[in-house]
């Protein structure tokens, strides 16, 4: 008895661990990291990439990959307080392409918690054989260089002063500058509707600005009340014109019998800096048969923005916005340097499209 | 040569090796060791959850008969947690303050858990071996990992009343005394109103190990086994309606509101072989060197059959305590699996094998005194050492030290309590802000009591550190952005420049900076004061009488029946505890 259940105790313990190993994936793990095909030496750099561990990723790349542990760091966990910079890897879901006995081409769709909501990117990866393990062969990024210049700045800047600063922020003893809804239009989407449209800062001095929408029924009480959240350029310089969209999931437009708008100004220090031109735009078709609009924005000053969110609208012939879309770009823009962005179209918004128009959003370290 | 016979020979049965170490001494050690790090306020700047019962003490300190705390998640009901402890460092607070008064009854948790741990080996083992077993729960890893690193006082508090009432069971079920009853039912009353989690498991784990023994006990003594079943169900009765008048208000919570939100994640239901980090963190550093004396704990428990119910519970407790490591506690919770977490597990696992660990360090300083005890005396020594230094060493830290007073001012001046406010970046200094500040946030630290859906539908717990919670967590804290002006939340303040992105493109601006940029503070200035938010969770005023007066009336109780309710010399000197049976008895060395 003595040693019988001290033995059953013990071996049972074992059994347990074991059948919980493989369940956890253990067994999956082992032949990950073996990389005996190339889904597996996918799957166990983007594993390496998701716990940081770029040093053992690097290393498990194919000796052909023209890149070094820097450029390679630079490309997969961002530089420059970019948006990658605030990202790590959430999944990745591996798909081969092609395969001969020596060389294939792995789609991996990556999927990236980032600061500002989950980014995607879709990647196809050349992997080797090498003896019996495969390894992937990682192209050298293109990061460009921009030769030293002197960049003179000239651009307008509005300061405020004489403010009460103990007053609480938003109780301000000046007029608020003029802002004007221009358009509004309520459409209905799948599962939600959607209020979208423009905003223009009519006064003279910059304005920051909030919209919000309330959702009434026919005998007037509210619905819902949403406001537009990062889908507005909250910083409007005099003249300036934002588009907005605001998000009303799980309300059926059938239910709204009107719509209240609300848009409250501030008067807020602010600066034309940094200029972000937006060159070379076109809506086309993207790796994966979605309709985009694509592009790239230039830092025309002389300071790098690390997080640029690009803000669309678009129109139908009769002028009317029609649909609202964003997204962010992940990498840095460095002055001087294009950095290419693209911004979903719904397929139906891009048959009736007629016109569009964009603008950038920024954050920068420094200033907020 | 002979020298050193003379000081290895074997002690002298008067020997001071040969007594057991009186209950006073293990009292006095578990004040010297914890007493000093408890002054120091260690849990406070260290454990993951000082914080959080602090948090809940104040609003008893200030509301005791009102139970809704409008503080966090716009209003939850405090029913939804046993407040024994809470209680108590409300109580005293007035005396001391609250972060003082939290020392003091972790205090008295860990001092009675060393009783408690004592009182227990005595029912298995013999007093001297039992003492020992005493002495080690002094200096046991999991103890101090879940004082200093967890920082859960009621589930050691807990632990330790109802380890303290099982030897009243025991007796009650061997003698009919109805004092061992009063006494036993008592203090399972005041360790369900500690942590009622303790008691529904220790029901099992503890509890049913003890009444086989007084079974097996009762048996061997030509007693009537079916009526020592019969009393234990009397007990398990009385000490059932019991609980569920006394946390009745809990259980109407439970029940209106059963906890659906989606499963958190937490380190300990992880397969801690596929990470050595949280294999340290929830096995290494808990067990210590009692990692050394598992074989003897299997091998002695199995060989003796007084031990082998108790083996057997410490099996299952030990392999509950592994978290996902087996599959155990997912076949034995099914769902409820998401919702616990295990490193409580560990210390009920320490504390069950400590009985069979007491005769081996019994049977080591009876083959060698000086050494037996240099031995154990570093082994013990060492596992309090690594779990203390694992506070230090290990990568899991907490936020508790950051100085949160310039935050706390802010929200108590100029009226911006009438605004709720949200902390990015804070983790558990999430709940200093909310102990002394007037103002209410929107986030939480306790995740049970959330129903907003912007943080149930997302499987991430406190926005405050939402980026560790990936997708999940990022969405929730968009969700929660998005519906600032729903819930009157203007300020939000910032300790990790990672959130900063969101707020900017969000439309939050940045109005105030302190410690030296350290924490920012920004607003969204169309923002309206917030209001009530209406919840059909609040309690009657019924249930919160009932629970500021039944909860900490049961601890009282249990106080006067442990002081003033001896039980007479006669009773138990009837009943006696089968002595182990005694091995063979092997000469060490012979010397010609």
């Amino acid at each position: 008895m003595k040693w019988g259940l001290a033995l059953f105790l013990t071996i049972a313990t074992l059994v347990l661990v074991a059948i919980a190993w493989f369940q956890s994936g253990g067994m999956k793990q082992h032949a990950m990291f073996s990389a005996t095909t190339p889904e597996a030496a996918v799957q166990a750099l983007m594993s390496d990439i998701q716990s940081h561990n770029y040093q053992r990723a690097f290393a498990s790349l194919d000796p052909a990959s023209d890149t070094d542990l820097p450029s390679f760091i630079r490309d997969v966990a961002g530089s420059d307080g970019s948006l990658r910079t605030y990202a790590s890897l959430q999944s990745a879901d591996v798909s081969p392409l092609h395969a001969n006995q020596d060389e294939a081409v792995v789609r991996v769709r990556m999927n990236w918690s980032s600061a500002v909501g989950s980014l995607d990117d879709v990647r196809d990866l050349r992997v080797r054989r090498e003896g019996s393990v495969w390894r992937v062969v990682w192209p050298k990024p293109a990061f460009p260089a921009v030769p030293p210049q002197v960049v003179s700045v000239n651009y307008l800047r509005w300061e405020v002063i004489g403010r009460n600063t103990s007053q609480a922020w938003g109780s301000q003893d000046v007029d608020s500058p003029k802002v004007r809804i221009t358009s509004m239009n309520a459409i209905s989407r799948p599962g939600r509707v959607v209020i979208l449209g423009e905003v223009e800062n009519e006064d003279t001095i910059p304005a920051y600005l909030n919209v919000n929408a309330t959702l009434l029924k026919a005998d007037g009480s509210p619905i819902e009340e949403e406001g537009s959240f990062d889908m507005i350029s909250h910083v409007l310089l005099p003249k300036q014109v934002s588009p907005y969209r605001i998000d009303f999931p799980g309300i059926r437009m059938e239910d709204v019998k009107s719509v209240r708008m609300d848009a409250r100004a501030l008067l807020v220090p602010a600066s034309a800096d940094p200029v972000i031109a937006i060159t070379d735009q076109a809506v086309s078709k993207d790796g994966l048969n979605r309709n985009v609009l694509k592009g790239d924005l230039i830092n025309q000053s002389g300071r790098p923005v690390n997080i640029a969110q690009v803000l669309a609208a678009y129109y139908d012939d009769s002028g009317k916005v029609i649909w609202v879309s964003d997204g962010y770009v992940d990498q840095a823009l460095m002055p001087q340097v294009p950095v290419p962005f693209a911004v979903d179209i719904p397929n139906d918004i891009a048959q009736r499209l007629k016109n569009y128009r964009v603008i950038v959003n920024h954050y920068s370290r420094t200033s907020s | 040569m002979r020298d050193a016979q003379e000081r290895l020979a074997l002690p002298t049965a008067t020997s001071i090796w040969q007594r057991p170490i009186p209950v006073a001494a293990i009292i006095l050690l578990a004040l010297a060791i914890h007493g000093p790090l408890l002054v120091m306020e260690l849990p406070a700047t260290t454990s993951y959850d000082a914080n959080l019962h602090i948090f809940f003490a104040s609003h008893y300190a200030h509301h005791w008969f009102n139970p809704w705390n409008e503080k966090w998640f716009g209003g939850f009901s405090q029913t939804t947690y046993p407040p024994l402890t809470h209680q108590w460092i409300a109580l005293l607070s007035n005396v001391v303050g609250l972060t003082e008064a939290f020392m003091l009854v972790q205090l008295a948790a860990v001092v009675l858990l060393a009783v408690a741990a004592y009182r227990f080996a005595q029912l298995w083992v013999d007093d001297r071996a039992a003492s020992y077993a005493g002495v080690l729960a002094v200096f046991a890893g999991s103890i101090a990992f879940l004082v200093y690193s967890a920082g859960q006082l009621p589930t050691t508090m807990s632990a330790a009343l109802f380890f303290l009432s099982l030897p009243y069971l025991y007796w009650w079920c061997r003698t009919a005394s109805w004092r061992s009853l009063l006494k036993g039912i008592a203090l399972s009353l005041a360790a369900a109103s500690a942590h009622h989690v303790t008691l529904i498991f220790g029901s099992v784990l503890f509890a049913l190990p003890v009444l086989g023994l007084a079974w097996y006990d009762a048996r061997k003594s030509d007693q009537s086994g079916v009526s020592v079943i019969g009393r234990a169900v009397v007990f398990a009765a009385i000490a059932g309606v019991g609980v569920g008048v006394v946390l009745l208000p809990y259980w109407i919570a439970i029940i209106r509101h059963p906890i659906e939100q989606l499963p958190i994640p937490h380190a300990s239901r992880s397969n801690l072989l596929m990470s050595w980090l949280y294999g340290m963190n929830y096995f290494i550093v808990p067990y210590g060197a009692l990692l050394l004396a598992l074989p003897f704990v299997v091998i002695k428990g199995a060989s003796n059959p007084r031990l082998r119910i108790l083996l057997l519970a410490f099996w299952v407790t030990f392999l509950l305590a592994l978290g996902g490591t087996t599959p155990v506690p997912r076949w034995i919770f099914g769902r409820a699996f998401e919702i616990l977490t295990y490193e409580r597990f560990t210390l009920w696992a320490t504390v069950l094998a400590l009985p069979i660990v007491g005769l081996l360090v019994e049977r080591a300083i009876d083959r060698s005194p000086r050494w037996g005890a240099i031995g154990f005396s570093t082994a013990a020594v060492a596992s309090l050492a690594l779990a203390l230094g694992w506070l230090t060493w290990s990568p899991f830290r907490t936020t508790s030290s950051l100085n949160v007073d310039s935050v706390i001012s802010f929200l108590n001046r100029d009226g911006h309590d009438q605004y709720r406010y949200l902390t990015l970046g804070f983790g558990n200094a999430l709940s200093k802000v909310g102990t002394y500040a007037n103002a209410n946030s929107i986030d939480g630290e306790y995740n049970s009591a959330r129903l907003l859906p912007e943080m149930t539908r997302y499987g991430a717990a406190q926005l405050t550190s939402a980026k560790y919670f990936g997708t999940a967590g990022m969405d929730s804290l968009r969700a929660m952005l998005q519906h600032a002006n729903h819930y009157g939340l203007k300020f939000i303040f910032v300790h990790d420049p990672f959130y900063e992105p969101l707020l900017v493109f969000g439309g939050w601006r940045q109005v105030e900076s302190y410690e030296s940029g350290e924490i920012t503070v920004w607003s969204k200035d169309d923002a309206v004061p917030a209001h009530a938010i209406p919840s059909d969770t609040i309690p009657a005023p019924w249930e919160g009488l009932m629970w500021g007066i039944l909860p900490i009336g049961s601890s009282i109780l249990a106080i006067l029946f442990v002081l003033f309710l001896v039980e007479p010399p006669s009773i138990l000197e009837g009943i006696a505890i089968p002595a182990e049976t005694p091995e063979s008895v092997y000469v060490n060395e012979v010397h010609l």
